[in-house]
């Protein structure tokens, strides 16, 4: 297992370096570009002189250069987390990328902790009611849940449950009251939760149904194993049964389930931070494209990938702990 | 032998009939079907369902017809598609009543490549003989001042591009059933027209994925070893970017148009099927008919893509329909977000984004509907995979 993780650990640095190329190379393929954004086909120019011009900017932009010599400056620069500046906020990105990220990893946080704390009991207990209304209702909420689309929900909730339309519960926008800063500590924690409630319950329905369907499967498939008939036998109560044995075997493929559910977080934070307003990376990547701010565009995937790419490793490597019967050999 | 027929009433059917009689066992799955093909229906006929021009005219004691002289190339040629598309379904439920390996590749491809060359032919003589129309008439205006005589219109009589400043921003009425939206325009007519915009966006982009998944996946699989294991090193590192990230970057620095939002969905969701194929080309690989077909000497393409894959197609079908509802979803996000093709196009996530006005009213009707649309349609076709996958599963048979 140690070379498992040495071997795993070692496999990440083709993978970033490969996040980097394909960042790079999207941006470089792109049609356009700095010499021909303000060389526009109006006007009669002298040809000599546009293409002066033209090779002037290059020189000055390093285009002048071979491609891979331009990424290799540009991941320099990367590895030193210098992504450039901002067109639109007139700052370093990285500066910008400090003061967003925070937000968007606590926001994923609790919801990674709601999604896992109430999809395991849910999956279990439809599990065990297996073919009863329970889980015949469960399973068809689940999959409601499961296809509703996370930009309808948000407007909903934003629609009926924050304004005059309906009720007036939630605050509609934004991480905190404007008065934050003068509340005591608990008062201040109970409104930033209240406007992180919203939000929250948004990032997380889609992967409680996701997670939830697949404890119940795993429960079911477990079920039908020879070694709880023996436990059965042997006279155990059902409840260890249940829990000790079945539980114990079906939640260990569910690690694997972070590689399904983190890219699909990263893809709703974009959603509801720009429905609810929450300044974090999401609405960053957001504006960023809305501006077509490069550098910060580029920052975002590149960082995107990076932290993806990490949650993957801890999950193999939790995998590769947890699971002592995979050897993760490689398959030649 | 006889145990078996006496056992079951499975013995003696195909397997397509296996798999169809236990899909339309579950009601939930027969409806999804029947929501899916009025969807399809409502897609192709879009014109003739919303349309501000009337079937029927009597104009100066003349009958005129309007909406079908009006109709575009691109209409015809959606028609056309779409009875081809028809003709080619009943084709391959009649293909797999036989007793033979469920996708008989051979003859898969020959009626793909026929229909595909009567679509492009049938659209060339389209666009040879179709004059494009340009018939302004206010047909709704002459009827109301007595110039024309009675008129037979479509049940959305309203274009969906059709706008109207007097009427914007209207809840749900007797003249527009779902309201208007920021210009005026009848959102039911747009919600109708945008149907073909998500269901192109499924299956162009889903088409798009299984292609370069299959490939990318055979090859892998198939040679195994050093191959399989850098080809699996990059399939990795295009699964590590999530991919709603790097569809956005992608929209930052190309220029943004429907077809090329269906081209970057799909060449960035191609990995989960490339994953699929890889696992059952590296089981059946080795396996005797495989051999049978190198020692006859066949050419690697029909070995790896007529011989191998369609025995491994399954996984391959249901993921490709969790996969359309997906795609649906991708677009419908990024026209929320404003990333679509712009306003001009009737998608479902750029309606829904207009369901909070820029003064930050709220409009109901703009959020519900589109909404509801969207989720209807990714929802049923979650329940066709599900459907399809434990129709598939020869593990669930032996439990009932």
């Amino acid at each position: 297992m140690k070379t498992y993780i040495i071997r795993r650990l070692l496999l990440i640095v083709p993978t970033l370096f490969g996040i980097t190329v394909i960042v790079f190379l999207i941006s470089r393929i792109a049609p356009g570009g700095p010499t021909n954004l303000s060389l526009g086909g109006s006007g009669q120019v002298d040809a000599k002189w546009t293409a002066d011009v033209a090779d002037s900017r290059r020189m000055l932009y390093g285009l002048d250069k071979p491609i891979h010599v331009q990424y290799a400056d540009w991941l320099g620069h990367v590895l030193r987390l210098d992504f450039g500046y901002s067109i639109k906020h007139h700052r370093p990105v990285i500066e910008l990328i400090k003061e967003r990220l925070p937000v968007t990893l606590i926001l994923n946080l609790m919801a990674f902790i709601i999604i896992y704390s109430v999809s395991l009991p849910a999956g279990v207990l439809m599990a065990v009611q297996h073919g009863r209304l329970f889980d015949r209702a469960g399973s068809l909420i689940l999959m409601m849940l499961w296809s509703l689309p996370v930009m309808w929900v948000g407007q909903m909730l934003i629609g009926y449950f924050t304004g005059p339309a309906f009720k007036d519960w939630f605050p509609p926008a934004g991480l905190s009251s404007s008065y934050a800063d003068q509340l005591p500590f608990f008062a201040w924690l109970v409104d930033s939760l209240w406007h992180l409630a919203l939000p929250v319950l948004c990032l997380s329905y889609g992967g409680f149904a996701y997670l939830a369907n697949q404890v119940r499967s795993g429960m079911l498939d477990n079920l039908r194993m020879d070694y709880v008939r023996t436990a059965r036998a042997k006279g155990l109560p059902e409840r260890v049964v249940i829990l000790r044995h079945v539980f114990r075997n079906s939640i260990i493929p569910l690690i694997t389930i972070t590689s399904t559910l983190l890219p699909a977080m990263f893809a709703g934070s974009v959603i509801v931070e720009r429905i609810f307003s929450i300044p974090g990376m999401g609405l960053l990547a957001f504006e960023a494209v809305s501006n077509r701010d490069y550098n910060v565009i580029m920052a975002v995937a590149t960082i995107a990938g990076v932290l993806n790419s990490i949650g993957l490793l801890l999950a193999d490597i939790a995998y590769a702990i947890a699971d002592p019967r995979i050897s993760f050999e490689v398959t030649v | 032998m006889k145990r078996l027929v006496e056992q079951g009433s499975d013995w003696g059917i195909s397997f397509g009939d296996m798999v169809w009689r236990r899909f339309v066992k579950s009601p939930l799955n027969v409806v999804c079907l029947v929501f899916i093909a009025i969807l399809l229906l409502v897609a192709v006929l879009a014109p003739v369902l919303a349309n501000d021009k009337p079937y029927v005219i009597r104009i100066a004691g003349r009958l005129r017809f309007p909406l079908f002289a009006g109709l575009q190339r691109g209409d015809y040629c959606v028609f056309l598609a779409g009875f081809v598309g028809l003709w080619q379904l009943i084709q391959l439920g009649r293909n797999s009543r036989r007793l033979e390996p469920f996708v008989r590749g051979d003859v898969l491809w020959r009626q793909l490549s026929i229909n595909s060359v009567i679509i492009l032919f049938g659209c060339m003589l389209v666009f040879v003989f179709i004059r494009p129309s340009l018939d302004g008439t206010d047909y709704k205006a002459l009827v109301a001042s007595g110039e024309a005589g009675n008129a037979i219109f479509t049940p959305v009589p309203y274009d969906y591009r059709q706008t109207d400043i007097q009427s914007r921003q209207q809840p749900p009425s007797r003249e527009h059933w779902l309201g208007t939206d920021d210009v005026g325009a009848d959102v039911l007519s747009r919600l109708i027209h945008g149907s073909r915009i998500s269901l192109s966006v499924g299956f162009v982009a889903v088409g798009i994925s299984t292609i370069i998944g299959v490939v990318v996946g055979a090859f892998l699989g198939y040679f195994g070893g050093k191959v399989d294991f850098i080809g699996m090193r990059l399939v990795e590192m295009v699964m590590a970017i999530p991919m709603f990230f790097l569809i956005i970057t992608m929209l930052a620095f190309f220029p943004r148009n429907l077809f090329g939002i269906m081209v970057i969905i799909g060449v960035t969701s191609w990995t989960g099927n490339a994953r699929l194929v890889r696992a059952e080309f590296l089981k059946l690989r080795r396996q005797d008919f495989v051999q049978a077909a190198l020692s006859l000497g066949l050419p690697l393409r029909n070995i790896l893509f007529r011989h191998i894959l369609p025995n491994g197609i399954t996984p391959v079908l249901v993921n490709a329909t969790f996969s359309i509802s997906g795609a649906i979803f991708i677009e419908a996000a990024l026209s929320f977000l404003g990333f679509g093709a712009g306003p001009a196009t009737p998608s479902w996530g750029q309606m829904l984004s207009l369901g909070v006005s820029t003064t930050g009213r709220f409009l109901w009707w703009l959020t519900l509907f589109p909404g509801l649309a969207i989720f209807l349609t990714v929802l049923a076709y979650n329940v066709l995979g599900q459907g399809l996958r434990d129709a598939l599963d020869p593990r669930l048979e032996k439990r009932v």
